[in-house]
């Protein structure tokens, strides 16, 4: 699986103390495990800090994470755990839970006021969702048949470079070719959208 | 896109073959991340693209991806850098060569042994022009549980009875001594490298015959 390539070469990365790589893996995986955090805990407010509690206890765990299983599988254990303990705990003292779970082990009072602002799902921040959703859709209809074929075995099948290329009848490199075409592509309608800043942000 | 400076078009590819797993654009497009926030934007936006391809509701507006990640980034950076052991991923060039001469000198030193330990057994040995078959009639001398250590050919004669003393080797010994110094030996120094008469000769240990 390319998926599991991708992301073993990054765990190898920060396992040798590259933080930046275990970073890149969160930018990947920080839409799907918010999401399953949000199956799990109805307080939206409480979904980014669990998420963020998710991925500081995987990071502190890495040197134990041996790639036996794939590591989304690994970081959703992880997750699924944190929310559940997250649930107890909001359970058995919800005040003191609030405070203290989402302020982190530091004790660091800002951070709570910032992450209230994060996960309330506004009407402008729905329709900025909307928006993408419909900028990615409307891309992937203009591309060439070669560029969608291709980055749709890629994304939504899940093939790897050389199934690709087998299945399209064509040279590797040509797979990697069309693949980063589309996604350029994509991304080039996605980029006004992408590119508002309206937190601040800081890639 | 065409018309991207061609380090920026280079830089998206890698990033592109890294997302797919491809082990060669790794250093490249980490590099690019740590140090470029147009490469962020980039990576970002590919698994964006992936995430909404897959599902819809993947789709995190921008802002809201960007607090999460400046507030993870703060958080990661208060923590201590992890370092995992890691296996060694290519033999180096050094111990390669040293391997090549380490093999022949084992086997050397393994013969040297054996024939070093033959050497003092036939110059302990009394008789020793019959050496071979001293080594091979001493070894099962009162071992009732047989000659795991009998070099082949080895024939025993009648007077080598388990339990028996071995009056014309000077050797009384009792069974229960061999069999204690017949499981040391294997346990120590392996029962296909021992060489039992040698090691039974050192011990020269007389117990009375009453059995």
């Amino acid at each position: 699986m390319a998926d599991a390539d991708a992301d073993a070469l990054l765990v190898a990365r920060a396992k040798q103390g590259d933080k930046r790589a275990f970073e890149m893996l969160v930018v990947k995986y920080q839409r799907r495990i918010e999401r399953l955090i949000a199956r799990m805990v109805r307080d939206v407010d409480l979904v980014a800090d669990i998420a963020q509690e998710s991925f500081i206890r995987a990071y502190r765990a890495l040197p134990q994470f041996r790639g036996e299983s794939a590591f989304y599988t690994w970081l959703y254990r992880i997750a699924v755990n944190t929310a559940k303990k997250a649930l107890v705990e909001l359970k058995r003292d919800p005040l003191v839970f609030e405070t203290a779970f989402a302020s982190g082990e530091d004790g660091d009072e800002t951070s709570r006021v910032e992450n209230e602002l994060t996960t309330g799902e506004t009407p402008e921040a729905l329709l900025a969702s909307k928006e993408i959703a419909a900028a990615v859709n409307q891309a992937i209809e203009a591309l060439s048949d070669d560029l969608r074929q291709a980055i749709v075995l890629r994304e939504i099948e899940g093939l790897s470079y050389e199934e690709i290329s087998e299945a399209m009848n064509c040279p590797i490199g040509t797979v990697r070719s069309r693949i980063f075409r589309a996604r350029e592509a994509i991304a080039e309608r996605l980029r006004p959208l992408l590119d508002t800043r309206q937190g601040g942000g800081r890639w | 896109m065409n018309s991207l400076p061609d380090d920026l078009q280079e830089q998206r590819r890698a990033l592109s073959a890294l997302a797919d797993g491809q082990a060669e654009a790794v250093a490249h497009g980490c590099a690019a991340w740590a140090a470029d926030p147009a490469a962020r934007a980039t990576w970002h936006a590919y698994h964006l693209i992936g995430d909404v391809m897959r599902s819809e509701d993947l789709a995190h507006s921008p802002a809201r991806d960007e607090r999460f990640l400046a507030a993870f980034g703060e958080r990661l950076a208060q923590e201590p850098v992890v370092l995992a052991p890691m296996p060694v991923v290519a033999a180096p060039a050094r111990p390669r060569l040293r391997q090549r001469w380490l093999a022949p000198a084992a086997v050397a030193a393994g013969f040297a042994a054996v024939a070093g330990m033959l050497v003092v057994t036939r110059l302990a040995a009394p008789d020793a022009d019959v050496g071979g078959p001293v080594l091979a009639l001493r070894a099962p001398v009162g071992g009732p549980m047989g000659g795991g250590v009998l070099p082949a050919g080895g024939a025993l004669p009648a007077a080598a009875a388990p339990g028996v003393a071995v009056q014309d080797l000077k050797m009384i010994r009792d069974a229960r001594l061999d069999s204690y110094l017949r499981a040391h030996r294997e346990g120590t120094s392996g029962a296909s490298v021992a060489v039992p008469g040698g090691a039974l000769r050192s011990v020269e240990t007389i117990v009375p015959a009453q059995r």
